[in-house]
Order: C-alpha cells, then structure tokens, then sequence
C-alpha cells in the first residue's frame, strides 16, 4: 500500500479536482446554465433528415456538410437560439433546436431543397374554393384531367400544383399546371442575395423580387419572348409558373419581355403575400438550394412542461436511489462505508464537473447512465470490502486486511469495468443520439468510479488506519464472533 | 453464507427453475405480446401532458381526425397525461392531430414521428451492436481467463438477455429505442457479475490437474465467498432502478422495468446458471479428453 505521503497526494489531487469542478460548476456561470439540457428535458425541436440524390447515386460526404451549413444559414436567419447541426453516418443530419417557439415553421425551412424552377406552362386547369379536406381528391382529379391533355407527354412533361387561398369566396384555390419535366432556368441564375421581401409600388401588396445573373437575364428574356410569341399563335394566355421545389408559389400571366428582374407575387390576398411566407421564401432562396434532396425520416417535438417533468422525476430518482445507497453503506460497512460514502459523494460531483466542463448534454438516458454508475461505483467498494473483512475475519490487523482487499479485489474490479466498458464503446459506435449519450455517461461514470471507490477510499482508508486510528473488526461491520471462528473452508 | 448449498451439484435444480421462467416469458413473445414501438416500425406519437380535462380514451379517439381515429391507438399515462399512436401522418396531418389534442385536452402537445426506413435502420444497428459486442467479449474472457469461461458467460448472458425480453413481453411493455439501450446494459452487467464470480474461481482454482469432484468442491466454495457481495451489489444496483421505476416517465420507466428484471436475472445466473455451465463444459471436455486417446 502506498506510503502516507502517497495518500496525501491522492487525497490533495482530489481536493484540486473538487475545486475545479466547484468553479465549473458555480463559478464560471450561473449554476442553472451550468448543465446542458437534452431536448427531452427542456422542450424543443430535433429533426433527422436523409439526402439523396435525384438520379439515385451516392450523397458524397461533402454535399451533406454543404447541406448541413446551408441548413445552419436557414435556422440562423430565423433568429432561433443555439442550433446544433451535425452530419450523421454516411448521408444523414440531425438538427436539435432547443426551445422553439414555431416548431413547424423550422421544421419546414430545414427540409427544403429549395429548387427554384422557372417553367413555361403548357396547360393548366383550376378548380377554384375548394374545401380543406378536399385539396387531395381534387388535386387527383386535375392530375386526371390534365394527362388526358394534348400537351401533356409521359416522360417529357409533369404535373405541378399550386394552393392559393381563394381569391373570391372561401376555400383554396387549386391549380395544376402540365410544365416541361426540366425547368426552363432555374435558381442558380438567381443573383447572391438577389431574393428581397418588397413592397409593390402600385398596390403596397408584399411580394418577394428576384435579381437575376445578366446570363440569367438573358435566358429570361428567351423565355418570356417565347411563351408571348405562342400565346399569340395559341390566343390564350401565357402563363410562367414560378416553383420552389415542387410547389408552384405563382404563375403569373407574362404580358412582357422580362429581364433580370422577377417578382413572385400573390395578389389574390388583401396584402399579398403573407409575412412569414414571404420571410421563408427569402430565408430559403437567399442561403441557396440543398446540393441534395433531403426527407425527414424521424422529427421530434417536445412540449417545456414535459421536458421538465421528465427532467423532476429524472432527478427525484436518482438522489432518492443515491441517498439511500449511501445510507446502506453505512449500515452495513460502519466505518468502511462512511469512506465509501464520502467517496461516492466525491464521485458524484465530479461526475457533475465532467458533464459541465465536457459538456455532455443531459438526457433522459443519460440520467439513466448515472443511475447506474451510482451502482457501479458502489459495487467496487463492495468487492472490496468483502475481501478486507474476509481478512479481518482470518485474524489480520485493519492495516494488513485493508492492503490484501484492495490488492485482490482490484483485480475482479478491473475486469469486470473493462467488460461494461466494452458494451459502452459498441454502444457508442453503432448508435446515435440519445443512446450515444448514455454510451459516453457510462464511460466516464465507469473510468471515474474506478478513481474514487480505488483510489481515493485506498487513500482515505490507508490514513485512517496509519495514523494511530484504531479500526476495530465491529467498525467494519464484522462481529467479534466471527472473527477467526469462520475461515474459509477448503481451497487455500 | 449458505454452508450447507450445494450450488455445482443441484444444477438441475437452478437450470429447472431458470427453464420455467424462461419458458413463461418466451411463450409470451411467441403469442405475440412483444409490442414494438414507433422507433422500430414508423409512425407518429403524440403526448399530451399535464390535460386541464380527463377524457377518457374513447373520448381522445373521438377528438381525432376521421381516417386517423381508427388506425389510432390511445392510452393514458397517469392522471393527466395522454400518448396516442398513429401510422406514419403527413407533415400536414400530424399539424392537425396536434393542435386538435391540444385544444380537446387543453394541454400542451408533444410528437415523434419515425419514418418506417428509420426504424429498420435502427433495428439493423442495434442487432449488429450486440453482435459486435458479444464476439468482443467472448474474445476478451478468453484471453483473460479461458475458453470455457467465456462460454459459461455467454450462456449466462444469453439466459439474462432472453429473460428480460420474456418479461418484457409479458408484461406488455413497449420495445422502443431506450429498451434497446436497456438490453445492452443488462448484458453489460451480467457479465460484469458473472467476472467476478469467474475472478474468485480463477484465483481459487488449482494450477495443474483437473478433478471433477475437487473442481466442483473448489466452484462451491468460490461461490460462497461472494455471494454476499453480490447480493449486496443487486440491492445498491436495484435502489436507483426501483426509483427510477417510480418516479420516472413512461420512457424512464420501461428502461427501469428491463434493467430491473436484467439485474435480477443477472444476478440469479452469475451464481446458479454460470459457474455451473463453467462445471459441466469442464467436465465435459476433461471426459472426452479422456475418451479421445482410447477410440485413437
């Protein structure tokens, strides 16, 4: 065992660690902002998007991280607070948005591909104040309707709606237009920062204008030229459909050659286009088009009052279990078991420290991870002391028993951690998200216990009986009785 | 503690009282009460907590969208609190399933959704994560202690993991991503318990020669000399569980369920399933070895 002077370094390193972790903890910030809160805990928004491609290739690893920054750009122009963005795997990307006020509005900006396309339309039909729950048959029936269409050709042409509130009447407006399977121009002509929520002069509607590249322009100017001259031949009128992915926002009517400057505009309402949608369609265009097509493939939503429920009951559970382990300790190892105690309780906070200065973000499985490195960290002191009052009981001195627990039980100690530790780095490498968090609160509680139920009771225990301290058998909870009378039988 | 028990001897009997429970809990997956949640298939979930209103289940189903009500799936959590499942909704549909529960309870709305591709995907990791995991560790026991004892352990852990899904089942509680976590936890500390029962017979055990009667003799002794610790570490392991168990929400209380049947199934199997596997492999090896030179 290691000399006095070893155990008051161990016992002074200890007192550094505490000191570090008493700052991190209350010092460096307020003690509520210390730990950071999981989603569950605190209420928020936490989406996982896949991306693909169109063709159906491979997303190369440096689409996703251009995917995940334009995804960031989007949020942050939202003015939401700290939202953490990460690429997962291969071509997967979690967003976690802590205490969202608007859910859905974020959830649909963050999954936009944002394809502005610019389409000639070929033909169209519109079933006017159309009810809520009717949107999807009737949508059906125009797509019907409109393939029967001369101008509508497999494989060459497709079908494009576009919802509008109605502009006489109630309902929606629903429109389908057969366009080319290919835009004609399409959002990279779109000048950088080129989309601008505006006011129209004439009729003060809001509507968002659209600078175009002088190439762009140019192949405007083709285009618009070219729906004229048809409309002309045809009689009817030429319509340019403007569509974000694959909604058409508007479709207006092209009476003139246009340029380089475009304006989406929906005149249909009071004011024209909605505040928030015209925000959004700036937001989107603005931060440019995702390199891949992403889809939600699982999206949670979590209230605050859950979030801090579950964060109450999380913590009643774990120091209702903690304080009655500390109490049993004691009960049964005496003075063994206040060492052990003190230790545990060193451990807990430094387990605190750890998860502040990391930081580790705090889950309900993470809770869950403590829950159960507080049996762990028990269990070694455990093993222990078993072995030190099986020593006590063949008749050796505190001093001697103490040395031979921690030197035979280590050993059990150490493999058995190393087995929990290898299930936590499988964990940590097959699984994401909230079971990583548990993986990684595993380790550390794991690593950590090992330090305090070894190291730091080794040290307390190795003053206490150096130093003239008389630890008798009873005060490790061994009866004088069986002190000697019950040597262990047979292999020896 | 416990002299007079011959722990290696009665394996029947510990092996008979383990098949029972076993049995019990497999009947149950195999009758189909293994109910998976949307982390595994896809769908929607909505909980609503703290409802200024008590509806009964019927009544939340009624508040549903029509063509979403039937394939709906509603159960109350305590006194105000609500969960209800659907297939996988559009963005749009789940707006209104939301804001409809809201208004009809007059409490605040959480919802997961989970594409069904999502699910299977987890599915896949978490079967390759305790693959992987057992193949490790069957490595690391064998080359920290032997071959057999690795065998003894995985037979253990096997036993453990089988029986927490038993119950599991038949208890009727929902296998979500966190039961997951649960099961690899659980396999985690089974072998952690049974390692230190296999530590004391490693150091008990001599270095040369086998008998079956002194291996045996020599497992019983290494048994009794820690199965207070082992008792003692289920109980300190088991008081946070218990409090988790009650105070925690339904997510926490599930992982509590599995961990505390896991536990307890480990910590019956370290003593009365493990060493005794460890025995019978031993013997069973040392007879065929014997048996080998005669038929050669």
């Amino acid at each position: 065992m290691g000399s006095t002077r070893n155990n008051i370094i161990v016992l002074g390193l200890v007192v550094v660690l505490i000191g570090v972790a008493a700052y991190l903890i209350f010092l460096r910030q307020p003690v509520t902002q210390a730990t950071q809160l999981g989603l569950d805990l605190q209420g928020g928004v936490s989406a996982q998007l896949e991306g693909s491609q169109t063709g159906g290739g491979n997303v190369s690893r440096e689409e996703m991280e251009q995917a995940s920054d334009l995804i960031r750009q989007r949020i942050d122009r939202l003015g939401v607070a700290e939202p953490d963005v990460r690429v997962q795997g291969q071509d997967q990307i979690v967003v976690q948005i802590p205490g969202v006020e608007n859910p859905d509005e974020v959830i649909d900006i963050i999954g936009r591909t944002a394809q502005l396309g610019f389409y000639q339309v070929l033909a169209f039909e519109q079933n006017p104040n159309t009810p809520s729950d009717e949107i999807d048959a009737v949508q059906n029936e125009l797509e019907e309707d409109l393939r029967d269409d001369d101008a509508f050709r497999r494989g060459e042409t497709k079908i494009l709606f576009e919802e509008s509130p109605a502009f006489q009447g109630s309902g929606t407006d629903v429109t389908g237009y057969v366009v080319r399977e290919q835009p004609d121009l399409t959002g990279e002509e779109l000048r950088q920062n080129g989309a601008n929520v505006e006011f129209d002069p004439t009729s003060n509607n809001r509507i968002v204008t659209l600078q175009l590249t002088n190439e762009g322009g140019n192949r405007m100017a083709d285009l618009t030229q070219e729906i004229i001259n048809e409309a002309a031949v045809s009689g009817e009128p030429g319509l340019m459909a403007i569509a974000l992915d694959q909604d058409v926002q508007s479709a207006p009517e092209v009476q003139a050659v246009l340029s380089d400057q475009i304006s989406i505009t929906n005149d249909s309402l009071p004011g024209g286009l909605p505040e928030d949608e015209a925000r959004q369609l700036e937001t989107v265009l603005n931060t440019g088009a995702l390199p891949v097509n992403m889809e939600i493939i699982s999206q949670t939503e979590v209230g605050p009052t859950l979030g801090l429920s579950s964060l109450r009951s999380g913590l009643t559970a774990s120091l209702v279990g903690f304080a009655l382990v500390l109490v049993l300790l004691v009960v049964i190892y005496r003075a063994l078991g206040l060492v052990a105690a003190l230790a545990l309780l060193i451990y807990a906070f430094l387990m605190w420290g750890i998860i502040v200065a990391v930081p580790v973000t705090m889950t309900l499985p993470g809770i869950a991870g403590i829950v159960l490195s507080i049996g762990v960290a028990a269990d070694a002191n455990v093993v222990i002391f078993e072995r030190i009052k099986e020593e006590v009981k063949r008749g050796r001195t505190p001093r001697a028993a103490i040395q031979a627990g921690y030197d035979r039980g280590f050993r059990a100690i150490l493999d058995g951690n190393i087995t929990t530790l290898i299930t936590a780095f499988i964990l940590f490498a097959l699984s994401s998200g909230s079971v990583r968090g548990f993986a990684v609160l595993l380790v550390i509680g794991v690593i950590l216990s090992m330090f305090t139920a070894v190291v730091v009771t080794r040290a307390l225990l190795g003053l206490l009986s150096g130093r003239g301290v008389h630890l008798s058998p009873g005060m490790m909870g061994v009866s004088k009785s069986s002190v000697s009378a019950e040597r262990p039988a047979g292999v020896r | 503690m416990f002299p007079g028990v011959d722990f290696v001897g009665k394996y029947r009997r510990w092996f008979a009282i383990s098949g029972v429970l076993l049995a019990l809990g497999l009947l149950a997956v195999a009758l189909g009460r293994l109910e998976f949640g949307i982390d595994f298939q896809g769908g929607a979930q909505f909980t609503a907590t703290e409802a200024d209103r008590q509806l009964t289940e019927q009544e939340v189903t009624d508040a549903l969208p029509p063509g979403i009500a039937e394939e709906s799936v509603v159960t109350t959590l305590g006194d105000d609190g609500y969960e209800v499942r659907t297939p996988v909704l559009s963005e749009q549909d789940s707006q209104e399933v939301q804001s409809l529960l809201a208004e009809a309870l007059g409490a605040e709305v959480s919802a997961t959704s989970v594409s069904p591709a999502f699910g299977e995907q987890i599915r896949n990791q978490a079967l390759q994560a305790v693959a992987a995991a057992l193949l490790i560790i069957v490595a690391f026991i064998s080359i920290r202690f032997e071959f057999s004892f690795a065998i003894a352990s995985m037979v253990a852990l096997v036993h453990d993991v089988l029986l927490t899904i038993g119950f599991y089942a038949a208890f009727g509680r929902e296998v979500s991503l966190v039961t997951v976590v649960a099961v690899l936890t659980v396999l985690g500390y089974s072998l952690y318990d049974t390692i230190i029962i296999f530590d004391r017979i490693r150091e008990n055990a001599p270095t040369v020669g086998y008998n079956r009667r002194r291996f045996d003799e020599m497992v019983n002794v290494s048994i009794r000399q820690v199965i207070r610790r082992s008792i003692y570490t289920s109980i300190f392991t088991l008081i946070p569980i218990t409090a988790l168990l009650i105070f925690g929400e339904s997510t926490l209380s599930d992982f509590a369920f599995a961990l505390l049947v896991g536990i307890l199934a480990g910590a019956y199997s370290s003593i009365f399933i493990a060493p005794q596997v460890l025995s019978l492999f031993k013997a069973w090896r040392a007879g065929s070895a014997r048996r080998a030179p005669r038929s050669a």
